[in-house]
Formats: structure tokens, C-alpha cells, sequence
């Protein structure tokens, strides 16, 4: 086993350049897999959780993004059987005065009195900052993604540069902490708050519905789309799991791109990975004809040969995916020289870096099989009078 | 060296290749005997089947027809497995280039057969500096093949050959590769292994001084057994003007 192990290590330092590009190369293909593997995920991940059949979203059928009267709040909200409702006021901005492109956020004003109610994800909001919301009409309730970029503390204020209304820059009191998850880059604030500082009591953006079976939901949702048929601001209503099907959908062609790019890559990484042991295999003909007449079976050539290939891609998959994780968590954490927009958005998990090992462990498997099984076969008698 | 019981016995051996429509038949029905501690020299032309003859000998190869026993296993019956691990434990091994695995030590490339009989690290250890102590290169452990002489190589490959204590040792051209004064060298080393061990050594040459270190000729020409135990290094290297040992 020592001597395996010996001559594995001496033999991967037998060609240090070849070696040290083969696994430059893997670092490099991980450390792309990584980054568009994360935000692929993270896609999926925000599209498929907020599935819910008993919530129902009504925006406008014709306008992205929606826009709806007001007057409308009241006529939706009394169709018989909807349980609860609330709305939602889109208020983009900046969050400081840099207006960088990654201090882009997004405030949602909307009703405090059934906040968690009609927001899943925020059942562990702490009760304490949903009183202090109530009592502080400027209180904003900021996601944990968000405190953390901006280095913000409850109590501290803070101003949002409105791009949605411009010249109508609000101030805000953090009064509590959104729990990590889907609503983790946000914040909520009030919508009487939004109403007087921006003047837009006018309009909504997207109503929200709260049914008690999806039956239920589909009997509303035809009779509010059917109440503003043909006017000139008509709604389209849904399901949250439809919604979010559509959005989908909408991203499944761009998804399926980047799902492509990724297989070209590991498709690349096999090849140079198989190419690279095929090279070193054929140097190695000779020596393997001689561990044989020494008795070595030929799966202890296999396992030589498929173990050099393991770790290379090993080491240097766990490291391409590692260097990806500390680039997005030194973004995050401000420390670059240049801020990454991209992976503002879409941080890299730690969790990639043991994807990452695996990856590259397993595309050297499938690229060393072959030269492996090709070294196992080599019959020493035809190496020896090849040389003779 | 007085010659004990038969170690080494070929039966009516055949080999033939098929190139494409033509079979080609390099040993053409070879019969002999080698007995155990024995030094027979395998000599004749290029092409004549002395290498082929060699590998049926140390189990690299399969006889297409006949018997081949060597310690009483008729080697041409064992499985690629079974003559592998036959081949560890009674055929030790020379090369005309060395062929040391670069990246290893002196040490390790001898150290390396030994790795299949589960002995422990000590054990292994005496026998390697034992063997490496018999060749004169046991200041020389840590060195790679790179780093040393031809001879130094070879003396290397020889260590490499006995460390496991086989039957036979069986070498193919070992000074093929070498100028005079070191193959001289190592055709004593040889001597030395024959003489003071009694092992059984069956060396490949076309080198008249590294078959008059033989005790016996075998001569082979277009596949068949010439002269058999007949020959003798005057008939086998006409002109040859050194003298036998």
C-alpha cells in the first residue's frame, strides 16, 4: 500500500507541468461549474419554493411589471370565499449614496397587521420587530442578505434612493431582522409610509389572495379575471405554484443554455483529464510491462493508474470549487478591490466545494477508465521486442 | 558446480505467431533440459528465437504446443494469474536496459517484488540491503536510476532479480547494453550469483565473453536446438580468440 502510494505520488511528480495543467484546467472548469452551478440552483430554488395552490396572485395582464388601480383592492378583496389579502408597493432604489450597481435593492410596502400570515418564510420573524413595525411608521423589516452586504444594525436608519419614484427618497428604522431565505435580500416597510412619501395612492402592484383549497382558488380566479374583462386595465390571476410554474418556464430555455455550457465543460474536463493520462500511460508502457514480469496483476495497474487520475481530479476539483467559494464570500464580504455584481446575487454555498471534489473525482474516473483498462492490457512480450 | 536434479525441462516447445494470413514459427519443437544451479548460455543469430525462447522459459509467453516444466509446474497449464504469481516466487529477471522504474530509489525499484509475499517492512528491508549489499550498491539506496551508471543500473536490475530468492534468473542480453570493462562486471557478479548462491541462470547473449562465463551452450538457429549440449564457444563464435573461464 505504501509503495502504491509511493509510486502514485512520484508518478503524478514525475511530469510537473503536465500535471500542473491538468489540474489548472480541472481548477478552472470547477471553478466555472461552481459559479453557474450556483446560481442555477439558487434559480430553481427560489422558482419552486414559493409553490403554494391556496395563494393567489392577481397583476395585471398586460404590464410587467404589474401595475393595477387601487379602486380595484376593494372589488378583489370581497369575492366570497378569499380569506385574506394583502398588497404590494414595488420600491426599488439604491440603499446608500454610492448607487453602486450592487447596493441595488428592493423595499416591498405592504400591510404589517397579517405580514406573517401571507408570507411564508416569515413564521420565525421575531414577534418583538413586528410591534415595533406597528408603532414606527417609517420601521423597516430588512432581510439578513441585506443587513450583512450593508453592514446595517437594527435601530440604525437608512435612506433608499428610489429609481422606481424618482425625488422620492424615504428614510428608513430598521426595527427587525427578516430571517435568511427567500425574503433574506428584501425589506418590508409599511404601505401607509409608502402612500405619503411617494404620493402613490393610486396604484398597486400585485394583490395577494389567501383561499382555502385550490378548487376554491380556481372559482376565484375566473370570477376576478372575469370581473375586468375587457376593461382597459384587465388582471390575470393565479395560482402561487402556476406563477411560479410560468416564471419558470419562462427561465427553463436560458437554464437549459447554462445546463449545456456546464456539460460542454465537464464533457472538456474528461477529455483533458483522459487525453493527459492517455499521454502518460503510453510514456509508462515499458514500466508497466515491467511491474507484470515482476507480478504485479494487472489491476494493481488499473488501480495505479485510475488512483494518479483520482487524485488530480480530486484535489483540484475540492480547490476550483474552493477558490470560487472564498471568491463570492470575499465579495461579500467587501474585501475585493472590485465588488462581482453577478455574485452579489448569486453567492457561491459552501456546499459546492465538497460538489466540487466530488466532480472532479468522478470526472477523472470516467477519463482514466479507459487508458487504465489500455494499460491493463499491455502485454509485456510485444513492449519488450518493440525495444529489442 | 556439480549439477543436481533436474530444474528446468522443455518437451517438443513450439511457438508460432500469426501475422495477418502467415503464421510465423519462431521455435520450431526445442527440447532440453537445465538442471538446478546450472549456467546455460542461450546463444544464435539475430531472429533466431533466443528471446522468445526466454520469455516461455520465465512465463511472460505460452507455448502454441509442448511442455514446459520448471520445478515440476508445467507452466504452460497455469492460468495469466496463476503464472503470474508463479513467476514472483521462482523467476527473477534481467534486462539489457535495466529497465528501473525511474521514479523510484535504488531501494524501492529492489524493494518493489517483494511487495507481493506480505512480508513485513524489517523483513524487506534485510533482504534489500542484502541484495543491494551483494551487487555493491548498498551505499547507493536513495540514489534514482537516473543518477547512477550503466553498471550501477544493471547492478540495480541484478538485486532486483535475486531479492525474492527464485529458482531461476533468467537475463537478456544483461551486458548488451554496457561497455567492456563493465560488463565484465557484471558477467563476475553473475559468476558470483552461480557460484556462491548455486542459482540456476539462463543468459541470452550474442557477446562471445558473456557466453564463455557459461557452463553450457545452448545454440539456436531458425527456431530448432542446434549442437544442444554439444556446443561450445569455439563452434558457437567462430574466430572468437578470448579464452573460457
Amino acid at each position: 500500500m505504501r509503495t502504491l502510494c509511493t509510486l502514485i505520488i512520484k508518478n503524478l511528480s514525475r511530469n510537473r507541468v503536465r500535471t500542473t495543467l491538468t489540474a489548472l484546467a480541472v481548477i478552472v472548469f470547477t471553478m466555472v461549474y461552481t459559479v453557474v452551478g450556483s446560481t442555477t440552483s439558487l434559480v430553481n430554488r427560489l422558482v419552486s419554493s414559493t409553490s403554494s395552490n391556496t395563494r393567489l396572485v392577481v397583476v395585471n395582464r398586460w404590464i410587467t411589471p404589474s401595475e393595477l388601480p387601487s379602486r380595484y383592492i376593494d372589488q378583489v378583496t370581497r369575492v366570497r370565499n378569499v380569506q385574506d389579502w394583502t398588497i404590494w408597493h414595488y420600491y426599488f432604489g439604491f440603499l446608500d449614496e454610492s448607487k453602486r450597481s450592487d447596493r441595488f435593492g428592493l423595499g416591498i410596502a405592504t400591510r404589517i397587521d397579517n405580514l406573517q400570515a401571507m408570507h411564508p418564510g416569515l413564521e420565525e420573524l421575531d414577534p418583538a420587530s413586528l410591534q415595533a413595525i406597528k408603532h414606527d411608521k417609517i420601521g423597516a423589516l430588512v432581510g439578513l442578505h441585506m443587513m450583512d452586504a450593508m453592514k446595517w444594525k437594527v435601530g440604525q436608519r437608512f435612506t433608499l434612493f428610489s429609481a422606481t419614484h424618482p425625488g422620492k427618497d424615504l428614510e428608513f428604522h430598521i426595527v427587525g431582522v427578516v430571517p435568511a431565505g427567500k425574503w433574506g435580500s428584501n425589506f418590508f416597510f409599511r404601505e401607509d409610509y409608502f402612500q405619503q412619501g411617494t404620493g402613490d395612492d393610486e396604484t398597486v402592484n400585485v394583490i395577494w389572495l389567501r383561499v382555502g383549497n385550490e378548487e376554491t382558488g380556481r372559482q376565484i380566479a375566473a370570477t376576478v379575471e372575469q370581473m375586468f374583462a375587457n376593461s382597459r386595465e384587465e388582471v390575470k390571476v393565479e395560482t402561487e405554484a402556476a406563477s411560479a410554474a410560468r416564471i419558470a418556464g419562462k427561465t427553463e430555455s436560458i437554464l437549459a443554455i447554462v445546463n449545456m455550457v456546464v456539460l460542454v465543460l465537464l464533457i472538456d474536463m474528461l477529455v483533458v483529464i483522459s487525453n493527459s493520462i492517455s499521454i502518460s500511460t503510453r510514456e509508462r508502457r515499458t514500466e508497466m510491462a515491467v511491474l507484470k514480469v515482476l507480478g504485479f496483476s494487472p489491476n494493481f495497474i488499473i488501480v495505479m493508474v485510475v488512483s494518479e487520475a483520482l487524485i488530480v481530479g480530486t484535489l483540484s476539483g475540492g480547490l476550483g470549487a474552493a477558490l470560487a467559494f472564498g471568491l463570492s464570500a470575499l465579495n461579500e464580504a467587501d474585501q475585493l478591490p472590485y465588488t462581482i455584481a453577478f455574485l452579489r446575487m448569486f453567492p457561491v454555498p459552501v456546499s459546492f466545494v465538497p460538489r466540487g471534489m466530488f466532480l472532479g473525482a468522478l470526472a477523472a474516473f470516467m477519463g482514466s477508465i479507459i487508458p487504465a483498462w489500455t494499460a491493463r492490457g499491455i502485454k509485456v512480450t510485444e513492449v519488450f521486442s518493440d525495444i529489442a | 558446480m556439480a549439477a543436481n536434479s533436474t530444474l528446468l525441462h522443455l518437451i517438443d516447445v513450439h511457438k508460432h505467431y500469426t501475422r495477418g494470413s502467415e503464421t510465423v514459427r519462431v521455435i520450431r519443437g526445442v527440447d532440453f533440459q537445465v538442471s538446478e544451479g546450472e549456467f546455460v548460455g542461450l546463444i544464435g543469430p539475430s531472429g533466431s528465437g533466443k528471446s522468445t525462447l526466454l520469455n516461455l522459459i520465465a512465463g511472460l509467453d505460452r507455448p502454441t504446443k509442448g511442455q514446459l516444466f520448471l520445478d515440476g509446474v508445467d507452466i504452460a497449464k497455469l492460468s495469466e494469474a496463476e503464472v503470474s504469481q508463479w513467476r514472483v516466487h521462482h523467476v527473477g529477471f534481467i534486462f539489457q536496459f535495466y529497465h528501473l522504474i525511474p521514479v523510484l530509489s535504488a531501494y524501492e525499484n529492489v524493494e518493489l517484488p517483494l511487495l507481493q509475499f506480505g512480508l513485513s517492512a524489517r523483513r524487506r528491508r534485510r533482504q534489500v540491503l542484502t541484495a543491494l549489499k551483494l551487487v555493491g550498491l548498498n551505499h547507493r539506496l536513495s540514489h534514482r536510476p537516473g543518477q547512477m551508471s550503466g553498471g550501477e543500473q544493471q547492478r540495480v536490475g541484478i538485486a532486483r532479480a535475486l531479492v525474492t530468492d527464485p529458482s531461476i534468473i533468467v537475463a537478456d542480453e544483461p551486458t548488451g547494453d554496457l561497455d567492456g570493462h563493465t560488463s565484465e562486471e557484471i558477467l563476475d557478479l553473475l559468476d558470483l550469483l552461480q557460484n556462491r548462491l548455486e542459482k540456476t541462470i539462463i543468459l541470452v547473449t550474442h557477446d562471445p565473453r558473456a557466453a564463455s562465463r557459461a557452463a553450457r551452450l545452448i545454440r539456436l538457429e531458425d527456431g530448432r536446438l542446434v549442437a544442444g549440449d554439444e556446443s561450445t564457444i569455439g563452434a558457437a563464435f567462430p574466430g572468437w580468440q578470448g579464452t573460457l573461464t
